[in-house]
Parts: structure tokens; C-alpha cells; sequence
């Protein structure tokens, strides 16, 4: 037996020795190299690209249009799960055996980015003035941009039209105001006049914009600045809320909040564009309205905005294939319609200038509220210190720390793991 | 593998006189070749696709455990800095490790024996019936085979504070029911329950097949010698089960230890971290990209699970 | 004095084998509480998937109600429509089922071989070959997974069957399984076959495997569950569409970025379990098939 244990010891000790050489300080993975040269003419060969969820299923047949248009290409898209798709493209990254673009969440951006499997982006085919300026922001990091926004989502102030006349309120455009309405809604008859999500995974993006709005910052560009009394302020504006029984302190469970919103038991929440949907699927139609979220003392207030980027991977064979493909799914025209094919948001301010997007009420009211929207920093970490600081609203929010601690607890943990920027 | 630690206790070699008359012999004999050459012959295939597909990893693993290697060394996972014990001595100095341990500590302690024994009575009674049987069967197997995704509605709808059945039920006994899932002391054990409950099926089948190896002469034996159905149970069929019980305690605790689909589908680990278990932290910081930290964390878990099968071998070692 | 008389295979029909039961006098009927008590417990069991089965006909809205509704007020067909109309059924079909029986039988054979020597074979080294076997056991899936992707990209196996198949193809639970199986199972048959000259393969292969139908059956149906869900592992070794496996395909279009489709999510999970109910009822009639140990004393 002993003897079998000091073999298994000593074959550790061994491959510990040989692999012993250190990371090296010139940073060589995040470094940003120049980004390639893109040739004139059409795109030819072999495009193979990842896309999540209906993206995927959508995206084959709707790039028709590119091939006629480079007749020597072929693009083949395989459509990937949600599910699991973070774990898939760092493997793939991992293994070298990436396709040549892939959808990629915006929070991801930092991580992959880092790993030095992404292409930069080649500035003389894309131009930031081109796109909303927060879905831009998270594709850069730490100064280069490492892909470019397709669509976006964004978070405004869901609410009972039907209510908030009965309590003779218009929408709020102040923080005073949005106080004032949620106790409106609920002497109206709603049971809690708006639901803020009290904890737990993702709850961030539901406080944050009201740290935005009070003008807290998450990073100065290489740290974290989480304990600012700008923090402090919003998430004891934020938690007032539950202490004053406007919104209810447990979680609710996935369909509880359209079906409470449609039945009236919740007067207003914040959430992104599909929830349209999800409220009409559950039975309210024409009683609700969307509003860009109000800011501290006057409209408009940040928001939250996520959504997916295209990115092309170092380790592909046809880069130049790959960002003329993109280039392609950034112009205004084909945005448009591919919104018209599967309802995705133009991260462009020029697709929602004319066409389907004005047709749309609600839709064209997170039209408006792009123009104001922050994204998390784009560092490795994020998620990291995202989870941190959900779990520190919920101990706020049940009341087991004072907003103070709760905010000086976000930026120990944050500062202790750092950016992981190198 | 530091795993071979846990083979002193074994091997757990019950109704086998044989065995022990053969150990006794001198190394060599011919028969004694036969056997080596035998049994070589027959762990060939297991042999192979372990040196192929798992020592590599669980020792890249184990390299990675003692590096500050994230998720951005990807493409580069040799060009990491070694970190010695620091992720380990981190690790043990994170208070929410150290919750999540005691979390995973009490949801092992409370939920393997409660599972074992439920498992064994839906064994045992299934055993005992002749009609509908296959009915019966499937019936406890059906937790196993259901979607999460409907187990998690339909217990969240049990456990539901106002409407649920379960607090109705104690409503009608004068009790007011609490918040199960929202409450920071009952979230837990309420997931232990339903772990219990999901869980049972896969041990019945064991232990089903595990009863079949039962002589039916030998409870006859016992009933003409005046033994009751619980003597018989007890000192007749549950000797001779032991290999099968043992077999359910480990493969329960192993599994016990790294759970993370109930928190994870029912309270996401909270409220504040209370149902937060080692595998759901572990979970989280491969997510965040920490490898080298999660890989200790891993091999922390590991060691655990080590500990209680040495423990389990020990307990349910045969009487000699 | 050690006689191995082969069970009659009608033997189990009519057979106890239970303490609780055993096949004599008074108390051989099963009283009638057992299966009141049974029956409750079935009820209990069974909740969530009768809840699943009546839901994947609901219209999304009505899957969504809370408190959960049972009955379907509308019924539709419309989420199994949907999802045949979207997935491509039969490829991901025959990738699983090819899949799930290569591993199961792998398992079965390759398990049963190492489980029997490790249980009646003396043989030296044979505490490290199990100790080898349960610390695989014990590593957590997840801290492998990574390198384990990477070992087999550089083999060259992504995007193939062998990818898919090998990684699982003998696992340490079936060889643990059937050790302990083995363990229950008297020696003296393998005396007896000695002294009528039986080869020690022949021996595994023609006296002792045949009494495993019990164990065989288990390790089939929970092998065959566990490969047949899962979701990881084909998700990342799977790269092109047409090697997608059920549960990948599944999880396409039914979890969004930020919306889920429960309706597609449960017919999904209704179209996956036919197979493994089918199997658990063809496989559970050898629960009490396997041992009448007539003659041993």
C-alpha cells in the first residue's frame, strides 16, 4: 500500500517540477495585438459560426442575403444551447477548436477576452459612433475592442395603465415620483405596488441602474469604486421599498410576476423587452404601458444593457471571411430586418430611426432608453463580483446589514479579487 | 491516487469462507496463477480507459489545484504561477466555504440515512407484492425520470407558504405552516426531503436486485424455527444484504456530498446562502473562471468523500 | 454438500423471496395494508410527473399559472408540434439511442468482468485496481471536465461517436455495482465448477454471470438513464448540429437568455423519458428472476 503512495507522490512531484515555469510578466494573452488587415472584395471560403438559442435557429436561412452577395462562401451555423454555452466556447478556447464567430454574451466579454482567443477589432470596418454607446462599452476591454454589439436588450418600468389612472398618476420620471407611484398603484388595489428583485442571482442588474442614476461607478477603469455614498444612497432608496412593503422581500418563482402583473397583484416592475410578450401571454393587453426608468430628480434614468456580441476567435482560419460577416449583420438594413425575423434589438441608433421599430410602441420605448444605458465593466472578474453583489442586496434587503455595510462588503470582496486584468 | 487509502478497510468479503481459506495458502499454486491471469485479463478494459481518459485529467486537475490558474489561462495553462497550498489555505479561510461545508455536512448526515431506509421499506415492500407489481415499481422510479424542471414547480407549490397543500394540511391540525423554502433554518431541510424523495427510486432498484440474492430456503429455515417477519428481516435478509447496503451508503454519499441540483433549482442557494452546497460553490467559482481555486476546492470535496467511504466500509464491515 | 440447480424460469411468478414474505402458512398473502401504504406512496412519487405529462399539453400561459393548475383547460398539441416541426427528431433520436446502448453495454460487460474479479478472484494488486475504481468514483465531475475536453480534443475525437462513447464507456459505478453483487453470490459454485474442470473465464462467463440478471437489469436502466441525459459532455465533444444528442437538442429553443418556454421544456422532457419508462418496465421483471440458490445449505 505505502508503497503505491509514495509512487503516486513521486510521479506528482515530478510532473509539478517539469511544469514549474511561471506566468511571464509581458502579459503575452491579454495583450492586444493590431488587428488584422481585412482585404477588398467579397468574402470567400469556408464561415463557421456559433449562434445561441433562437439566433441560431434563425441565423442559417437569414444569411442568404451574404452568400448572395459573396458567392464563394459558405457559411454553416450551428445553433448551441444556451444552456452551457459559457462552458462550450471556453472549452473550445481551451482546445484551440473554435468555429470562426460566435455569438457571445456581453458579461463574457472580459473573461474570453483575456484568454487571448479573441480577434481585436479592426477599427477602419467598424466604427464605435456607429452603436450604442453602452452595448459598445462591453466589448472593449481593458482599451481594445474585442467584437462588435449585434443586438440588445435593455430595462425600463413595466406598469398598470388601468391603476395608475384609478390612482390619478402619470409616470414617474424621479426617483420621488417612482416612490410616490408604487404606493399609488397599491391604494389602487394592487398588493405591492412594484416588484424589485430582492436577491439572489442577477439582482444586480435590477439595483445597479439605480446606482447609475445616483452617479456611482463600478470601476475608475483599474479598480473597484463600489463604496461610494452615491452606492450607499441608492441601495438604501432600493431597500426601502421592502421596509415599506411596496414590494415583497422573498424571490418569486419564474411565471409568478407576469401573471401577478396581469391580475393586478403587482402594480409595476422592471424588466427587458420580452417580457411584452410574456404579460400579453398572461392576459393583460391593452392595461399596461412601458416607460424609460426615471432618473434621481429628473428623467431619463440609466438602465441596465445586455445582449449578445459577435466575435471572431484568434484561432480561426478565415478571419477575413469572419468580419465581413459581421460587418454584413451590422448594417442598418439588415438590423432592421432581422428584427422583423426573430425580434432581436438593433444595437445601432440608425435602425430604430425609421422602419418596423418605430411601428411598435413599447418596443420603441427601450428605443429611447438605449440612448441611456450602462454596461458592467468588462473584466475578467465580473460575474465574480456580481454574484458578490447580489448576495450582499439580499442581506440588505432582509435587513441583516445596513445598506453601509452591505456596500463596504461589496468593495472588500471586490477588491480582493481584483479586475484579473493583467 | 491518493483513493487507495480507502481499500485497507475492504475488502468486505461476507458469506465468503472461502475466501479467507484460500488467502491462507502460499503464493503460486497453480490454480493461484490461474486466478492473477484471470482477473488481469478481465480489468484489461476498465484498465485502458482509465490510463487513457482518466488518470491524465484527475492528475492535470490536481496540478491546476496548486496554481493561480483562471479561466483567461486557457490557452496557456502551463504559463501559470505556482501557488502551493495558498488556494487550499484560502479555501479554508473563506467563511462562505465554510458554510457551504457545514451545509453539505448536515444534508449528508441527515439525508443518507433518511434516504437509505426509505429506499430499503419501498424495496422490501415492493419485494412482498404480487399484483401490479410493475406498477408499483415504475411508480417509485418516477421522481428519478421526471424533469426537474417539474419537480422543482410541483414542490414549490407543496412547500408554498399560503396556498401550499403541506401548510393547509398542518392548518388543518391547528399549525401554522411556515415559509419552507424562504426561511433560513427549514430551506434546508426541506431540500434534504425532497432530495430524499428524488432519490429513492435509483436505491430501490438497487436494493431490489440486491434482495433477490436472498435463499428463500434459509427464511423458511428460520420461519419453522419461530422467527417473525421483523426477526427474519433482521437476521436474515439484512447480513446478507450487506454488500448491496454498503454499496447504497457509498454511491448515496458520494452523491450526497457534491449536491447541487435541488439548491440550484429550488433556491438558487439562498436565502442568504443557506442551502448553499460545496458542489454549488465549487460550481460557481469554475463559473467565475477560478480554476485553480475550484480545482482545491474539488480536491477538498474529494477528500471528504474519501473519508466517509473509508467510514462507511468500516461501519459496514462483517461481523466476524 | 453444494448442488447448483439452475432457477425454473416461471420460479420468481409465484415466488417470495422477502422476510417480510417468505412462501409459507398464514402470512403469505400480502395483507392489504401494504398496498394501501404502497399506494400512498405512489401518489406522492408520481405528483410532478403526472404534473409534467398534463402540462406539456397546456398552452404556454396555463403552464406558467401559479399556483400550478392540472387539469389542462386548453388542450394543445401545440408544444409537441413545435417541437418536431423544429428539431430534427430522428437524427438526435438514433445519436442518443446509439450512444446510451454502446455505453450501457460497455458497462454491463466490461463492469461485470472487472466487478467479478475483484470480488472472487485473489490476485495481487487487487486493492490498488479498487482503489483505482472508487477514487474515480470519488472525483468530482466537474474538476475533470475541462482537461478531459482538452485530452480529447488532441486525440481527435471531437465530433465523433468515440468522443461521445468512450469517456463512459466503463464507469466505476458498474464495477462497483456488480463487485458487491458478485460479493452476495456463494462461493462454493465456483468450487464446484473447479472440481468439474471449468476454466476460470468460463467459469465468470457460463456460471456466475448468468446469476447476475438482478444487478444486470439495475446497472442497464440506471446506465442507460444517466447516458441518455446527459447534457454537458455531448454539448461541448458535439461541435456540428447532426451529432447533437436529445437532451442537447432540447435545450436549443426552449431556455432563451432570458426567458424560458416551459411548455416546450416539459413536452421535451416527456419525448425523452418515453424510452426509459419503456426500458425500466421491460428491465424490472428480472428483479425476481434471478437466484433460486436451491440446494445450498
Amino acid at each position: 500500500m505505502s508503497r503505491q503512495m509514495t509512487a503516486v507522490a513521486a510521479l506528482a512531484a515530478t510532473a509539478l517540477a517539469l511544469t514549474a515555469c511561471g506566468r511571464d510578466d509581458e502579459g503575452s494573452d491579454g495583450e492586444a495585438a493590431p488587428a488584422e488587415e481585412i482585404s477588398e472584395g467579397p468574402a470567400t471560403g469556408n464561415i463557421e459560426v456559433w449562434a445561441m438559442g433562437t439566433e441560431g435557429e434563425g441565423l442559417g436561412a437569414f444569411l442568404a442575403g451574404f452568400e448572395e452577395e459573396n458567392p464563394d462562401v459558405t457559411v454553416e451555423v450551428t445553433p448551441v444551447p444556451w444552456e452551457g454555452a459559457h462552458d462550450r466556447i471556453a472549452t473550445a478556447i481551451a482546445a484551440g477548436e473554435t468555429p470562426d464567430v460566435s455569438l457571445i454574451g456581453t458579461t463574457w466579454m472580459g473573461e474570453f477576452a483575456e484568454t487571448g482567443g479573441l480577434e481585436p477589432t479592426p477599427t477602419d470596418l467598424f466604427s464605435e459612433d456607429d452603436f450604442f454607446p453602452g452595448p459598445w462599452a462591453s466589448t472593449v476591454v481593458d482599451g481594445t475592442s474585442y467584437g462588435v454589439p449585434w443586438y440588445v436588450e435593455t430595462r425600463a418600468l413595466f406598469y398598470r395603465t388601468d391603476l395608475a389612472q384609478q390612482a390619478g398618476l402619470e409616470p414617474p420620471t424621479t426617483w420621488d415620483d417612482l416612490k410616490t407611484f408604487a404606493q399609488g398603484l397599491q391604494q389602487a388595489g394592487a398588493q405591492q405596488g412594484i416588484y424589485l428583485q430582492p436577491g439572489q442571482g442577477g439582482s444586480w442588474q435590477t439595483f445597479m441602474p439605480f446606482a447609475w442614476q445616483n452617479g456611482a461607478t463600478l470601476t475608475d477603469g483599474d479598480a473597484y469604486t463600489l463604496d461610494s455614498p452615491e452606492m450607499i444612497e441608492a441601495l438604501e432608496y432600493y431597500t426601502s421599498y421592502f421596509t415599506e412593503g411596496l414590494s415583497q422581500n422573498t424571490v418569486l418563482q419564474p411565471g409568478a410576476l407576469e401573471q401577478m402583473f396581469a391580475d393586478g397583484t403587482i402594480g409595476s416592475f422592471i424588466s427587458g423587452p420580452w417580457h411584452i410578450g410574456l404579460v400579453r401571454d398572461a392576459g393583460a393587453t391593452d392595461n399596461f404601458d412601458v416607460v424609460p426608468l426615471p432618473g434621481r430628480d429628473e428623467a431619463p434614468g440609466a438602465s441596465f444593457v445586455g445582449g449578445g456580441n459577435l466575435a471572431v476567435f484568434t484561432d480561426s482560419d478565415n478571419k477575413d471571411g469572419a468580419w465581413k460577416l459581421i460587418e454584413y449583420l451590422t448594417q442598418v438594413e439588415v438590423q432592421q430586418s432581422w428584427y422583423e425575423a426573430i425580434t432581436d434589438l438593433p444595437s445601432m441608433p440608425a435602425a430604430w430611426e425609421d422602419g418596423p421599430l418605430t411601428e411598435d410602441e413599447l418596443v420603441a420605448t427601450f428605443g429611447e432608453q438605449l440612448e441611456h444605458t450602462e454596461a458592467p465593466p468588462a473584466v475578467p472578474t465580473w460575474e465574480q463580483v456580481a454574484s458578490v453583489i447580489d448576495t450582499d442586496i439580499e442581506a440588505a434587503v432582509r435587513g441583516t446589514m445596513s445598506a453601509a455595510d452591505a456596500v463596504a462588503d461589496m468593495q472588500s470582496q471586490a477588491s480582493s479579487i481584483g479586475t484579473g486584468l493583467q | 491516487m491518493p483513493a487507495v487509502a480507502t481499500t485497507r478497510d475492504g475488502p468486505d468479503a461476507p458469506g465468503g469462507a472461502g475466501m479467507s481459506a484460500r488467502r491462507g495458502r502460499p503464493r503460486g499454486t497453480p490454480l493461484q496463477r490461474r486466478q492473477a491471469r484471470t482477473a488481469w485479463l478481465l480489468a484489461v478494459p476498465f484498465l485502458l480507459l482509465f490510463a487513457a481518459f482518466t488518470a491524465g485529467p484527475v492528475f492535470a486537475s490536481l496540478f491546476m489545484s496548486f496554481t493561480d490558474m483562471r479561466s483567461t489561462d486557457l490557452r496557456t495553462p502551463l504559463n501559470v504561477e505556482l501557488a502551493g497550498l495558498d488556494n487550499y489555505t484560502q479555501l479554508f479561510s473563506d467563511p462562505l466555504f465554510r458554510k457551504v461545508a457545514v451545509n453539505t455536512a448536515i444534508f449528508v448526515v441527515v439525508g443518507v440515512p433518511l434516504t437509505m431506509v426509505l429506499a430499503l421499506a419501498a424495496a422490501v415492500g415492493l419485494n412482498g407484492i404480487q399484483r401490479l407489481r410493475g406498477f408499483f415499481r415504475l411508480g417509485y422510479y418516477l421522481p428519478v425520470v421526471t424533469s426537474i424542471v417539474a419537480v422543482a414547480v410541483v414542490w414549490r407549490f407543496l412547500l408554498q407558504p399560503d396556498t401550499g397543500p403541506i401548510n393547509q394540511l398542518l392548518g388543518v391540525v391547528g399549525i401554522d405552516g411556515p415559509d419552507w423554502l424562504g426561511s433560513t433554518s427549514l430551506a434546508l431541510p426541506s431540500l434534504i426531503v425532497m432530495a430524499a424523495w428524488r432519490n429513492l427510486g435509483t436505491l430501490m432498484v438497487i436494493f431490489l436486485a440486491g434482495l433477490q440474492t436472498v435463499p428463500r430456503e434459509m427464511l423458511e429455515a428460520a420461519e419453522v424455527d419461530g422467527a417473525g417477519r421483523w426477526q427474519r428481516f433482521r437476521y436474515v435478509t439484512l447480513p446478507l444484504l450487506r454488500p448491496t447496503l454498503l454499496f447504497g451508503a457509498v454511491i448515496t454519499g458520494i452523491g450526497y456530498l457534491q449536491f447541487f441540483e435541488e439548491p440550484y433549482v429550488m433556491t438558487r442557494g439562498g436565502p442568504l446562502n443557506s442551502t448553499r452546497s460545496v458542489s454549488f460553490y465549487i460550481y460557481d467559482h469554475f463559473g467565475f473562471g477560478n480554476y485553480g481555486y475550484a480545482a482545491a476546492a474539488s480536491y477538498v470535496l474529494f477528500v471528504a468523500i474519501v473519508v466517509l467511504t473509508a467510514l462507511q466500509f468500516r461501519l459496514l464491515r462483517p461481523k466476524t | 454438500m453444494t448442488t447448483y440447480t439452475p432457477p425454473p424460469p416461471s420460479v420468481s411468478d409465484d415466488a417470495d423471496v422477502l422476510a417480510a414474505e417468505p412462501g409459507r402458512g398464514g402470512d403469505r398473502k400480502p395483507s392489504r395494508w401494504l398496498y394501501v401504504v404502497l399506494a400512498v406512496g405512489v401518489i406522492i412519487m408520481a405528483l410532478p410527473f403526472v404534473w409534467m405529462l398534463l402540462s406539456s399539453v397546456k398552452p404556454e400561459a396555463e403552464v406558467r399559472q401559479i399556483p400550478p393548475t392540472w387539469l389542462p383547460e386548453t388542450f394543445t398539441l401545440e408544444n409537441y408540434r413545435e417541437l418536431f416541426d423544429r428539431l430534427r427528431f430522428p437524427t438526435y433520436f438514433f445519436n442518443s439511442t446509439l450512444v446510451a446502448v454502446v455505453v450501457t453495454l460497455g458497462n454491463l460487460v466490461f463492469g461485470s468482468m472487472l466487478g467479478y474479479a475483484l470480488a472472487k478472484l485473489d490476485f495481487r494488486g487487487k486493492r490498488v485496481v479498487f482503489g483505482l475504481v472508487l477514487g474515480t468514483l470519488m472525483v468530482p465531475g466537474m474538476v475533470t471536465f475541462v482537461p478531459l475536453f482538452v485530452l480529447v480534443s488532441n486525440m481527435g475525437l471531437t465530433n465523433t461517436f468515440p468522443g461521445l462513447i468512450l469517456p463512459y464507456l466503463v464507469g466505476p459505478f458498474g464495477v462497483f455495482l456488480m463487485r458487491q453483487y458478485f460479493l452476495g453470490l456463494p462461493d462454493e459454485l465456483i468450487q464446484a465448477a473447479r472440481v468439474d474442470g471449468a476454466g476460470e473465464l468460463r467459469i465468470f462467463w457460463s456460471v456466475m454471470l448468468p446469476l447476475t440478471g438482478p444487478a444486470l437489469a439495475t446497472l442497464g436502466i440506471l446506465t442507460f438513464l444517466t447516458s441518455w441525459n446527459n447534457f454537458l459532455w455531448p454539448l461541448v465533444v458535439a461541435q456540428t448540429e447532426d451529432m447533437y444528442t436529445l437532451p442537447v437538442a432540447l435545450a436549443l429553443y426552449s431556455v432563451g437568455q432570458n426567458a424560458t418556454q416551459y411548455g416546450l421544456l416539459l413536452a421535451g422532457a416527456v419525448v425523452v423519458v418515453v424510452p426509459v419508462i419503456a426500458l425500466f418496465l421491460a428491465v424490472q421483471r428480472y428483479f425476481v428472476q434471478g437466484i433460486a440458490m436451491t440446494g445450498i445449505k
